[in-house]
């Protein structure tokens, strides 16, 4: 049953003995008086089509304690809070609250069970009032069944606003409330069915940091009442501040957890990021090149509030990357200069010309390309074949016959850029979804070097292609940049960054909070600034 | 921006009452009654016959039809779907009673009886196809949409309704009391009971849920597709009856009843420019039928201004375009106007 389940450090992650594992192990041993409330999840697995996202993962919610889940995007911690309240099923492992085994639960059972998960975004019923948001689902009703107690919903509304900090008037519909306000009603919620857990998933992304404060007074005051509270943040400066218990996730893997007072904030990062190091050698370096014209220049672009006053030069030759995480306005930022979003001010110069009234059409006429982050929505035409998905960016300029676009000399255009970045297919003719992603987003950089670009920014480059693949692209973006292009790559994957950047810039909520070059631009250097470690 | 967590302050006396006016004219009901009010009163003016006790008793009636009808897409439309075959099911209730009562003299009791055993099952079937299939609503009853009008044509068999037992003519042209037809008594009623269901009955609440967010709606524990399901169940429900008040307010029924006067593009027009969003979760049937009783007095005033009934769908059309871009949440025109006008303070 729930009892005794050590947690096993996996064989094959030896890299993490900086951090005990035992201290947690005992936690789940010990026979601590049966608090109602205390959640176990054990030994739970989850996959993805195939693609493993938890392993063997185990955590604890006390009562009477914040839990924070640490670690990388993808490393699986929402997945973890999602299976936790029924949203997802886990593929093996089991869930215990309070000694009882909870199989097969479902986002209505953990509610009735009493526990609510606050999600990324709240998801309230935009156009019925914040108090009818508070119920939905469980109305409360008069004597006769089904017949909704207005009165009583609104009276007791009150209350637990009044109870969670929100001063707002309960009939306010639900989208005129602030992100800020729509959490603090999903906390309502959860007192309202009397949840003893809340876990919040990335709750303080979208919030000032005084919105953050309000929200942790209140976490604060719910753990005082014997809450067990899960909690999910990105800033390390918030989990130390606000959580009792770390437990950090890599790779869908738990590589340790330990109270706050025992663990540092470097052991933290180490655990986060801490994959070996060295497998693959850095891509190139372009420090021999001599040729360091300035070809972008991005000066004070702002996009209030996702990024303010961001500002860099790109040079030929050379190989820039954006680090930040999801959310921090990487590709917001990548998107405005490339004229699919609105500045509110700024400027964008291309080869020392100013580049205004930007639109994509624009910007590739001037040379600039921009390789959008999701494949598939924003990239590939899913329905058309190889040959056209790789002249779509340059239809205007395709060889004409007789004024009409000639199939052949289409084609035979197609068939020397895809030769170019070895686009392996059955022939030009083949739907591009029956492609590997790799091989897709090969195709992706051959629609873009048609466009004899200057500059490009690949958002992303590496996402959904296997590990093989990577190098090539990896390959593929050194080449281009020997020959003169200049490249910025926007990624999660600081690995990738490492391996393949010159020079990296940083982004912390929209803002550009360092730069680090050549022999400095390391994982570790990286994980500390993305995580805002780098202020001060 | 403000970011402090609390709404702005109530202030004192005088912007209360502008407050208040303020969320007054917001409203679509109210809207939708100066608007109908300009429309009266500029026929008035130019042909005083318009508000006759007669003309107005005839608008109303007129419009009950498309009010039932309009109440039931209503319910569809909250809940994020639409239903495009309610002219069809209201034409197989009109033929399916009309021929007994014509030839057999049905009782007007088992007529309600039939009709609604009608809708059952034809809106059973656009619930299936929308909630277990999960075919698009939009897809599936353009496909009942011909299913059914093609079984219009074969219950009908080319026959066609034209004469009716005094009880159905009665209850169709009759008053209750001077002035107030029978027909516009059974609309005003079914309007309140749905209204009144919408709001205060937990599966009620549960349709604006589901078409609020359909997701948080599964998070929270609603049962989606029974909702969805029931939507359509009910939105057949009403266009049977609505079949049998159509017979009874015009006296015929034949294969081509329902479509060939368009009420499913009326049904929609009504329910839109009652500010119900097609975007699901928000709206409500009062609108929807004073939006049907408007167009029925736009249409009439389209008639004394001897502008040819040919452009009668094309007026429809207008309106409901014109309510499109008056409405502040769906349109990006007004969208824009609001932003702009945010800004400025």
């Amino acid at each position: 049953m729930s009892q005794a389940h050590r947690h096993r450090t996996p064989a094959d992650q030896p890299d993490t003995s900086t951090i005990t594992v035992d201290a947690y192990g005992e936690r789940l041993m010990s026979t601590s008086p049966p608090a109602s409330t205390r959640y176990v999840a054990s030994h739970v697995s989850k996959a993805f089509n195939g693609a493993p996202v938890l392993h063997d993962v185990s955590a604890v919610l006390e009562p009477g304690e914040v839990h924070s889940l640490v670690g990388e995007n993808g490393a699986g911690k929402s997945t973890l809070f999602k299976i936790m309240s029924g949203l997802y099923r886990p593929d093996a492992g089991e869930l215990a609250l309070g000694g009882e085994r909870l199989a097969d639960l479902t986002p209505r059972g953990a509610l009735q069970k009493g526990v609510y998960l606050v999600p990324q975004e709240p998801t309230l019923m935009a156009h019925l009032s914040a108090a009818e948001n508070l119920y939905v689902g469980a109305l409360p009703h008069r004597r006769m069944p089904f017949i909704v107690d207005w009165s009583r919903i609104h009276r007791e509304a009150a209350t637990y606003f009044e109870r969670v900090g929100l001063d707002i008037d309960v009939e306010t519909p639900a989208r005129q409330l602030s992100i800020a306000q729509q959490q603090l009603l999903e906390c309502a919620r959860a007192l309202v069915h009397n949840c003893r857990v809340i876990m919040f998933d990335e709750p303080t992304s979208p919030l000032t940091s005084h919105e953050t404060e309000i929200l942790f007074d209140l976490m604060r005051v719910l753990r005082g009442e014997g809450l067990a509270l899960g909690f999910i943040s990105h800033r390390l400066d918030e989990v130390f501040e606000v959580s009792d218990h770390l437990t950090v996730l890599r790779d869908g893997r738990m590589v340790a957890s330990a109270g706050r007072d025992e663990i540092t904030r470097d052991q933290l990062v180490t655990a986060m990021i801490g994959r070996p190091i060295g497998v693959r050698t850095r891509v190139r370096r372009t420090s021999d090149v001599t040729d360091r014209r300035e070809v972008l220049k991005v000066e004070g672009l702002s996009s209030r509030p996702t990024f303010e006053d961001v500002s860099f030069v790109l040079t030929k030759h050379e190989v820039a990357g954006l680090a930040g995480l999801v959310g921090s306005g990487r590709t917001e930022i990548a998107e405005t200069i490339f004229g699919l979003r609105k500045a509110d001010h700024g400027e964008v110069w291309l080869d020392g010309e100013p580049l205004e009234h930007r639109t994509p059409r624009r910007c590739i006429d001037a040379g600039l390309v921009y390789l959008p982050e999701d494949r598939g929505r924003n990239g590939i035409f899913s329905d058309v074949d190889l040959a056209r998905n790789v002249t779509a960016g340059i239809v205007p300029r395709l060889p004409l016959r007789w004024h009409l676009i000639s199939t052949a000399r289409e084609e035979a255009v197609a068939r020397d850029s895809a030769a170019r970045t070895s686009v392996r297919a059955a022939s030009l003719g083949a739907s591009i979804s029956t492609l590997s992603g790799g091989n897709q987003q090969r195709a992706m950089f051959s629609r873009w070097l048609l466009a004899e670009p200057r500059v490009a920014i690949f958002d992303e480059p590496t996402r959904g292609v296997d590990i093989g693949a990577k190098d090539d692209i990896y390959d593929i973006i050194s080449d281009l940049a020997t020959s003169g292009l200049a490249c910025l790559i926007i990624s999660s994957d600081l690995e990738e960054l490492a391996l393949t950047c010159d020079r990296v810039l940083v982004i912390y909520e929209g803002r550009i909070v360092g730069e680090v070059r050549d022999e400095d631009v390391t994982t570790a250097r990286l994980g500390e600034l993305v995580v805002g470690g780098g202020r001060g | 921006m403000s970011t402090t967590l609390s709404v702005e302050k109530t202030e004192p006396g005088g912007a209360i009452l502008r407050d208040v006016l303020r969320k007054a004219i917001r409203l679509r009901e109210l809207q939708l009654v100066v608007a109908i009010a300009v429309v009266v009163a500029a026929s008035a003016v130019a042909h005083p016959n318009f508000i006759s006790p007669g003309n107005i008793s005839f608008m109303l009636a007129d419009s009950v039809v498309t009010a039932v009808l309009a109440t039931g897409q209503t319910i569809v439309v909250l809940a994020k779907g639409i239903d495009l075959s309610v002219a069809p099911i209201l034409g197989i209730a009109a033929v399916v009673v009309g021929f007994p009562a014509q030839n057999h003299n049905l009782p007007i009791v088992a007529a309600l009886g039939l009709v609604v055993l009608v809708g059952l099952v034809l809106g059973v079937g656009n619930g299936l196809f929308v909630s277990v299939t999960r075919i698009p609503p939009i897809i599936a009853t353009l496909a009942t949409l011909s299913v059914y009008g093609g079984l219009q044509f074969i219950i009908a068999n080319g026959q066609e309704v034209v004469n009716i037992p005094n009880a159905y003519d009665a209850l169709g042209n009759n008053d209750v009391v001077s002035g107030i037809p029978w027909v516009l008594v059974i609309g005003v009623g079914i309007a309140v009971v749905v209204a009144l269901f919408l709001r205060h009955t937990n599966v009620g609440r549960a349709i604006y849920a589901v078409g609020n967010n359909a997701g948080a709606a599964h998070r929270s524990g609603i049962p989606v597709q029974r909702v969805i399901f029931a939507t359509y169940v009910v939105s057949g429900v009403l266009a049977g009856i609505a079949g049998l008040l159509y017979l009874c307010h015009t006296g015929s029924a034949d294969s081509t009843t329902g479509t060939d006067s368009n009420v499913n593009l009326t049904s929609i027009a009504a329910t839109l420019i009652g500010g119900t969003t097609l975007t699901g979760g928000r709206g409500g049937v009062v609108g929807s039928v004073i939006g049907a009783v408007f167009l029925s007095v736009a249409l009439t005033a389209m008639v004394f201004a001897r502008i040819p009934a040919i452009w009668e769908p094309a007026g429809v059309g207008l309106l409901i375009l014109l309510a499109m871009v008056t409405d502040r949440h769906s349109s990006n025109l007004t969208a824009r106007a609001r932003r702009h006008r945010q800004g400025s303070t």
